[in-house]
């Protein structure tokens, strides 16, 4: 694909995305990279919580300036992030003129993007049957924790939580480690919407030689299993409980997260091999452990763990990295955010740009991760305000009179303000 | 869903990133020609083995990493002629080896798109192909460590910890299979052949949650180990671990609602802020309710729709109805192994599909003859 000749796979697409949280936005904003048109839709009575959650990781922190309310539902750091790109609108999906006009607008779209929690398509009247009854060839993916399958379809799971019943969390943790451990972050959301992503893609490329829709079911739960399908397989030969692995690898030894000068600051280090433990050894000047081979250097990785920190103790992680990469063995710093934004590689490969958001001002936000490199796509536009783009999607897309739109908006059906307050 | 039925992969890779997203074109109708080297697959060395027992065709990172491949070996060193002649006749190329290994024999992306202009070739790589730390040496780890995803994962006041499996070759997978699809849809109207350079680093680092707090705000993440918050984490319970999420109105209402204690009507709780302004305390409540609580107990108010998740092991997962359900497991008879269970493809569960067997060494070699 190449954005600057127009050659994007999506182009002439358009997609209603009806999302929350993370995975369903990231996954419409994905498919907006690659080139489809993408319309997020919020009802001003339930906009995406990401608009107005409260929580210690503070998505809206304090900007500084005073802020309306109708500001304040616009700046959410994570809303803006995982919604960049999209036209939105704000439409009472529970108001049956409000139900009809994201029929009327499915029926204009390709595709139907979605992440509440089963059943709530239904009790609106907006599931995969009502679309396919007026539009037959709908792509419609529904993305949630369990998928859409009785017994667990109404069991709550967020892209963090979902770890639990993975079983990934049971097998991450530190080294023989009684307690399991969390990812740093709501791992399910990221992995979920590209899987989500991967079955939109052959859903487009089936309707593109068949001219059929689909029905696309997708559960967060399925897709981090899936990423550790080995321990699923190891199971079910041997039914061993097996320790918690910590930061070593099944083959690389030694492995490790060692402590760099400075305040929790940290290099990883990974030998694949012999001729990366000689490349070590000699850079740390442990020459008399150089001739250990693999077992042996499994055998007494703790002995030379501490060997290997008493060297990068006193250096600073990227000066470790550098001096390490020179001679072959992988290393990195282990970057915090900040870090990660001044990172020179990711500089070059265009991975972050700034876009100017019509409330927030200037925002820094990831760019297409499949066009990096020596010409990286822009981003286009920021995420939408809530209710931004009702006018234009209904007169434009829909065809609607401005006389029509008018009394809509005088009804409450559709609207630029939630009707939420945060608390 | 056979949507690439039509299509010959063939997949040189030597680390979990290109062979995971080998895999998911298997599942989804592609033949996956899988070139190992005369030793065999670096997963197959991987294990956990059969009765712990190292054997290459047992390897259980191979079993399910490789499910639904034919094998060819080829030693890249002396028959570099055949892999040539293989990727040539393919529709896509997929690998995560260095330039250094491919260039020499003719498989870099500007010698294969003269040979073969309608070739798709996708290539995974710890950086991508540009930028300084292009020839920089990678590993899961290192990709962990530079995209950001390892600082925040672990306890505060202990070192970053790696999460359990290659994590960042998968999630590189995922991305390069859908970019490949998406490469294949302008191929199917064009004819003509694509390049995608997927750098894991640039993966890891789009897939954080809080950058652009961080980023845009300033507030710099870090590790907060099980528990985010006392309405956002991990508690232990009688005999194993949940997840309450309470962190909007609605879910604390919720919550309050499951766990009925009259504590949490205290007017220090009543609002998201107050909550977190005395969020030990609240953790205390709760964690006194949760320890009082079986696995079981908890999953029951999980399915009544409550906020609660309870966390589950391989062996509970391979039993449960929903996946039984949805079909997710597929028992497979491997000629090597006997029975193993291999899970499918994360949207094969809504439309599932019987997942074969990972190839035995060299099972098609066959297709190496006449190829030099």
């Amino acid at each position: 694909m190449d954005w600057k000749s127009g050659r994007l796979p999506l182009a002439g697409l358009r997609v209603v995305d009806w999302s929350l949280y993370w995975a369903g936005p990231y996954l419409g904003m994905m498919l907006h990279d690659l080139g489809a048109e993408v319309i997020k839709v919020e009802a001003p009575a339930h906009c995406d919580p990401m608009r107005t959650v409260i929580d210690v990781n503070r998505y809206s922190g304090d900007t500084g300036k005073p802020l309306t309310p109708k500001e304040r539902v616009n700046i959410s750091q994570h809303f803006n992030e995982w919604n960049r790109g999209k036209l939105g609108i704000g439409v009472e999906l529970a108001d049956p003129r409000g139900r009809q006009v994201f029929l009327d607008l499915a029926a204009e779209s390709h595709i139907v993007i979605e992440n509440h929690r089963p059943g709530a398509k239904d009790k609106l009247g907006i599931a995969y049957s009502d679309v396919a009854a007026i539009k037959p060839d709908i792509i419609y993916a529904s993305l949630s924790g369990y998928g859409q399958t009785l017994p667990e379809r109404n069991a709550m799971a967020l892209g963090s939580p979902v770890e639990l019943p993975s079983g990934l969390f049971l097998r991450n943790g530190y080294l023989n480690d009684e307690t399991p451990a969390k990812t740093g972050f709501s791992y399910g959301d990221p992995v979920g919407a590209l899987a989500a992503l991967s079955a939109v893609l052959l859903a487009v490329r089936h309707w593109r030689k068949s001219g059929e829709g689909l029905y696309l079911d997708i559960a967060m739960r399925d897709a981090l299993s899936f990423g550790i399908g080995a321990a699923f397989a190891d199971w079910s030969m041997n039914g061993a409980k097996r320790p918690r692995s910590g930061n070593r690898h099944p083959v690389f030894a030694p492995q490790g997260v060692y402590r760099t000068r400075g305040d929790d600051q940290w290099v990883a280090i990974s030998v694949r091999n012999d001729r990366d433990w000689r490349a070590l050894a000699d850079a740390i000047s442990a020459s008399e452990w150089q001739g250990l081979d693999a077992g042996a250097r499994r055998t007494r990785h703790d002995e030379i763990d501490g060997v290997i920190e008493a060297w990068t103790s006193k250096r600073e992680a990227r000066a470790i990295e550098k001096e390490l990469q020179a001679v072959g063995v992988p290393a990195g710093a282990v970057l915090d955010f900040a870090q990660l934004k001044d990172d020179p590689q990711l500089a070059a490969r265009g991975a972050f740009a700034a876009i100017e958001h019509p409330v927030f001002g200037n925002e820094v936000r990831a760019t297409s991760q499949w066009e990096r490199g020596e010409s990286p796509q822009p981003i286009d536009r920021p995420a939408p305000c809530f209710g931004e783009h009702n006018r234009d999607a209904l007169t434009g897309m829909l065809g609607m009179s401005q006389e029509a739109v008018d009394e809509l908006e005088q009804a409450g059906v559709i609207a630029d303000e939630i009707r939420v307050a945060a608390d | 869903m056979d949507v690439l039925s039509d299509l010959r992969v063939v997949e040189i890779s030597r680390t979990s990133a290109a062979a995971f997203a080998g895999r998911l074109c298997a599942d989804a109708g592609a033949e996956v020609l899988l070139v190992e080297p005369p030793e065999g697959h670096a997963l197959r060395h991987e294990g956990p083995f059969r009765g712990d027992v190292a054997d290459p065709e047992t390897s259980a990172a191979h079993l399910h990493v490789n499910a639904g491949k034919r094998s060819v070996t080829i030693d890249l060193e002396s028959e570099a002629v055949a892999a040539t002649a293989l990727v040539s006749g393919a529709d896509v190329f997929l690998t995560d080896l260095s330039r250094d290994i491919l260039d020499p024999v003719g498989l870099g992306w500007e010698a294969l798109h003269e040979r073969v202009p309608s070739l798709l070739m996708t290539r995974i790589t710890p950086f991508g192909d540009t930028g300084p730390y292009a020839n920089y040496a990678g590993s899961n780890l290192v990709s962990l460590a530079l995209g950001g995803q390892l600082k925040i994962t672990g306890d505060p006041g202990r070192p970053p910890l790696t999460n359990f499996g290659a994590q960042t070759e998968y999630q590189a997978a995922l991305s390069a299979f859908a970019g490949t699809v998406a490469n294949l849809l302008l191929r199917d109207a064009s004819s003509e052949g694509e390049y995608l350079d997927l750098s894991i680093q640039d993966v890891v680092a789009t897939n954080l949650e809080q950058r652009g707090t961080s980023f845009n705000l300033g507030i710099v993440a870090n590790r907060a180990g099980l528990t985010v918050s006392a309405t956002y984490g991990v508690y232990p319970c009688r005999d194993g671990w949940v997840y309450l999420t309470a962190f909007a109105p609605a879910l604390w209402d919720r919550l309050k609602a499951v766990v009925q204690l009259d504590r949490l009507d205290d007017e220090r709780f009543a609002t998201q802020a107050s909550r977190l302004e005395n969020n030990d305390e609240l953790q205390a409540v709760l964690t006194e309710w949760t320890l009082n609580k079986s696995s079981d107990e908890l999953r029951e108010f999980a399915l009544q729709g409550y906020p609660l998740t309870v966390a589950k092991d391989e062996e509970s997962l391979l039993a449960s109805e929903q996946w039984k359900s949805r079909g997710y497991v597929s028992d497979i008879d491997h000629p090597a192994v006997g029975e193993v269970s291999v899970l499918g493809s994360p949207w094969l569960a809504g439309d599932p599909v019987a997942v074969k067997p990972a190839p035995t060494l060299g099972d098609a070699n066959a297709l190496l003859e006449g190829l030099g």
